[in-house]
């Protein structure tokens, strides 16, 4: 049907839910613009665009760093040239259903660090919450602007053989990828200047503004102008780059923790001139590490008093502190009864099903069925420490079960989702690889927005179901139509 | 109604001078109907601003900031605080239905963090215990009393053996150690056997001297009695912590009450002393004798431009990379 030859032997997989393909090999209608204009390429053509990318990535220094052994190396996030098209309904969809969650999971955290009516009403059962690491005793009671608790989310998004969206995670405290989202739109602007606009893709790149607007609107002080900073850990942090590329989209501060001070419950930055009062840090640091006084003693990175200037409310934080007891992997298994319960709504996205390991009959089920499943940590991310059942040898099962035995609340277990496929160019060759997505929300005063896009992450690996960057993932530019 | 004067002075010196310094003080007596405060003067070094809130157990938290460089740091708290006995439990209901009442609480908050038991390399064998001190058609008053004799039994009182940061493990092994130890092992004791049990920070105020735990702050559990409410048990002293008892803070466990912690920036060479004294009705405190300093949060150097004394820089540099490689969602 197609003459290029990069269209042979493309055959999208069987029982996946392919974003091009519809079964009887037809090509999807919102991408039919793209692969008219692919047909009329050449491979040659197509080989040149995929190397200016690879050089313009290591020219931006666009990077993340793989953690191994206690060293960090930093290396290129691996960019697929050909964009991941979402239509403008899909897209309403995922939007409501995105704001829907959004929306309960900040009621959440305002309940759960005040009243705790959820617990109470026995939606959520109470062991679940204070057995949660994340569950910050020194939040209670403390009051946040506006109420809102999770200002950035990255909600990350799958689909499967039917093309159902499911939530796999919410990513509620310090979110990352939105750079590469950012820079992968800008570097496809150069790959394919026309295509673009020819299939009217909508825009992402007021995301930086909006951030910025409702960063400023938290500002404790009610001044023109208040200074704004975006707190890193430092150089090392695989999301390094992203705090730069960040900071200097906002036009605000990059600071690490030694830039800090608190004196009288207020946070200053130490600058040429003297210390200058902060009102809103945008912080790119954990919790644990953000007060040696009140949480890790031990934490060079941190700002030791800003909890005191936090919960007095002199400084606005973001996200605010405590928020992992609300993406902890065994309390999302309650979000859709959140839903419910704060918004009297049914939810519109949908959970994968997920089994607690500390509960002995989800337990046996689970270990009855590994093969089926995908083991994770309550409170991990990154990809790291989690089992694939239908993957891993016996031994490395065993050598997992005893993990999991010793501190089964760690512990959660979801059946295999046969992720999306989307195609890709590999080797001069379009080939179907596994897919989600996440999109960036922002929370401010005036509601929620997102951008129409987000970051759509590709196990590169034939036949890996894993998309995370840090076990050799990539990502590609992510379209949402008009 | 007995009248405590009570002086608790803690005193940092440096080695060099320091500076950007915070601070966070949990020395205000709990006021209660067994409990007020006639007065309390609080003198800090450079009088700074101190600002209080109420932590999640209910007990008020200073904290304070001293920017400008310094050599010393001086934290006098005077108090006059008297204190009621209060009547001890009747103990006049079946023992089944006391417990049946704890079983009920297991789930509720606050309990359910005062339940949660550590896991230590020592626990079956602590278990053990347990199930032999606790008879069948026991109260949860008599197993209290008998978890808190067992303590004062079987683990010796030795100053210095174990250190502030000593975790159940070492106390066990040692079968010593002071007031913080032995209350963290019956709180243990009681959780296990789903008594709540709190750790309770505060000053110990005998009428004659030769009680444990005078010269510096004192340590005690509490322990949840059905219709009756928090029992103040001293297992370092074998009592009911009753009107000698002054309490400071309720918590899970050491790190919640800390009566002083502090950070700052600058040399890590310092001298700590701290020092509680306590008078009776006129008499003034006896002047305040240097001791238990190993009791206390030490203030760690914080920063890269801190000299932690038990690491190089070289070492120094790679925690700070190490801490800089946390996970990014």
């Amino acid at each position: 049907m197609y003459k290029a030859a990069h269209f042979d032997g493309y055959h999208s997989i069987p029982g996946v839910w392919d974003e091009m393909y519809l079964q009887s090999s037809d090509i999807r209608a919102h991408y039919q613009k793209v692969i008219d204009y692919l047909s009329q390429e050449s491979p040659d053509e197509l080989g040149k665009k995929e190397e200016l990318a690879q050089r313009l990535f290591m020219k931006q220094g666009i990077t993340f760093t793989v953690y191994n052994s206690g060293e960090g190396i930093e290396k290129i996030f691996p960019f697929d040239i050909i964009p991941r098209i979402i239509t403008g309904s899909e897209w309403d969809f995922v939007e409501k259903g995105i704001k829907q969650r959004l929306t309960a999971l900040n009621l959440f955290l305002k309940d759960i660090y005040h009243n705790q009516f959820i617990i109470k009403d026995g939606i959520i059962p109470i062991d679940a919450i204070y057995s949660c690491p994340h569950f910050t005793r020194e939040m209670y009671q403390v009051d946040v602007p506006y109420d809102i608790y999770v200002h950035i989310a990255g909600i990350d998004l799958i689909r499967d053989e039917e093309g159902t969206f499911y939530v796999l995670e919410d990513n509620l405290r310090t979110p990352s990828g939105v750079s590469y989202m950012l820079e992968n739109r800008e570097i496809t602007k150069r790959l394919f200047p026309d295509l673009l606009p020819n299939c009217g893709v909508r825009s992402v790149t007021e995301y930086p503004n909006i951030l910025y607007k409702n960063l400023q609107s938290l500002s404790p002080r009610r001044i023109s102008n208040p200074t704004i900073v975006l707190l890193s850990p430092g150089i090392y942090n695989s999301a390094y780059f992203e705090h730069t590329t960040l900071a200097r989209l906002m036009g605000v501060e990059l600071v690490e923790g030694r830039d800090l001070v608190v004196n009288n419950q207020k946070v200053y930055m130490k600058t040429t001139t003297g210390l200058q009062q902060v009102d809103v840090i945008y912080r790119r640091v954990d919790d644990e590490y953000l007060d040696p006084l009140v949480f890790n003693p031990n934490s060079i990175l941190g700002v030791a008093g800003i909890m005191g200037a936090y919960r007095k409310g002199n400084v606005a934080i973001v996200n605010a502190i405590g928020n992992g007891v609300a993406d902890d992997k065994a309390i999302y298994i309650y979000v859709p009864d959140m839903i419910k319960y704060y918004l009297n709504e049914e939810p519109i996205l949908k959970n994968v099903p997920t089994y607690r390991l500390n509960n002995p009959d989800e337990q046996k089920y689970v270990f009855d069925n590994i093969n089926k499943m995908v083991v994770k940590k309550t409170n991990g991310s990154g990809g790291y420490g989690m089992l694939m059942g239908h993957a891993a040898s016996q031994e490395e099962i065993d050598e997992y079960k005893l993990e999991i035995l010793k501190q089964p609340r760690d512990f959660i277990a979801q059946p295999t989702i046969s992720l999306s496929a989307a195609p890709c160019y590999i080797q001069g060759a379009l080939r179907p690889r596994r897919i989600d997505l996440r999109p960036y929300a922002l929370c401010g005063p005036d509601g929620i927005e997102i951008v129409p896009g987000g970051l759509t992450r590709v196990a590169l690996k034939e036949g890996s179901l894993v998309v995370n960057s840090s076990q050799g993932g990539g990502s590609k530019d992510t379209w949402v139509l008009a | 109604m007995p009248e405590f004067k009570i002086q608790h002075v803690t005193r940092y010196t440096y080695d060099g001078a320091v500076r950007d310094s915070a601070n966070q003080i949990i020395l205000f007596p709990i006021v209660d109907i067994y409990q007020d405060v006639q007065k309390h003067d609080l003198h800090i070094t450079g009088n700074p601003i101190v600002d209080t809130h109420v932590d999640y157990y209910g007990n008020e938290v200073g904290s304070f900031t001293y920017s400008v460089p310094h050599n010393q740091m001086i934290i006098n708290s005077q108090l006059v605080v008297n204190t009621h006995h209060r009547p001890l439990p009747v103990d006049d209901i079946f023992p089944a239905q006391q417990w049946d009442n704890l079983a009920q609480l297991q789930y509720t908050v606050p309990y359910i963090d005062f339940l949660k038991h550590e896991y230590f390399d020592g626990l079956r064998e602590l278990q053990v215990v347990v199930d032999a001190e606790k008879k069948e058609g026991d109260t949860p008053y008599q197993i209290a009393l008998n978890f808190c004799q067992y303590v004062y039994k079987n683990f010796e009182y030795i100053k210095g053996v174990t250190t502030v940061e000593s975790q159940l493990d070492e106390i066990w092994k040692l079968k010593a150690g002071v007031c913080q130890d032995f209350a963290h092992m019956l709180t243990e004791m009681l959780r296990l056997v789903n008594i709540p049990a709190r750790y309770v920070s505060g000053y110990i105020c005998p009428n004659q001297s030769g009680m444990r735990g005078e010269g510096a702050t004192h340590a005690w559990a509490e322990a949840y009695i059905p219709n009756y409410g928090w029992l103040g048990l001293d297992p370092t002293n074998n009592c009911i912590a009753n009107e000698t008892h002054v309490r400071l803070a309720v918590g899970r466990n050491f790190l919640d009450c800390s009566p002083v912690k502090g950070v700052y920036k600058g040399s890590s060479g310092h001298h700590l002393q701290v020092a509680v004294s306590v008078g009776y009705q006129d008499h003034e405190p006896e002047p305040a004798i240097d001791q238990f300093v190993d009791r206390v949060t030490k203030p760690g150097p914080f920063a890269g431009n801190g000299n932690d004394a038990s690491k190089n820089s070289y070492q120094r540099y790679m925690e700070m990379i190490q801490q800089q490689q946390q996970q990014q969602q």
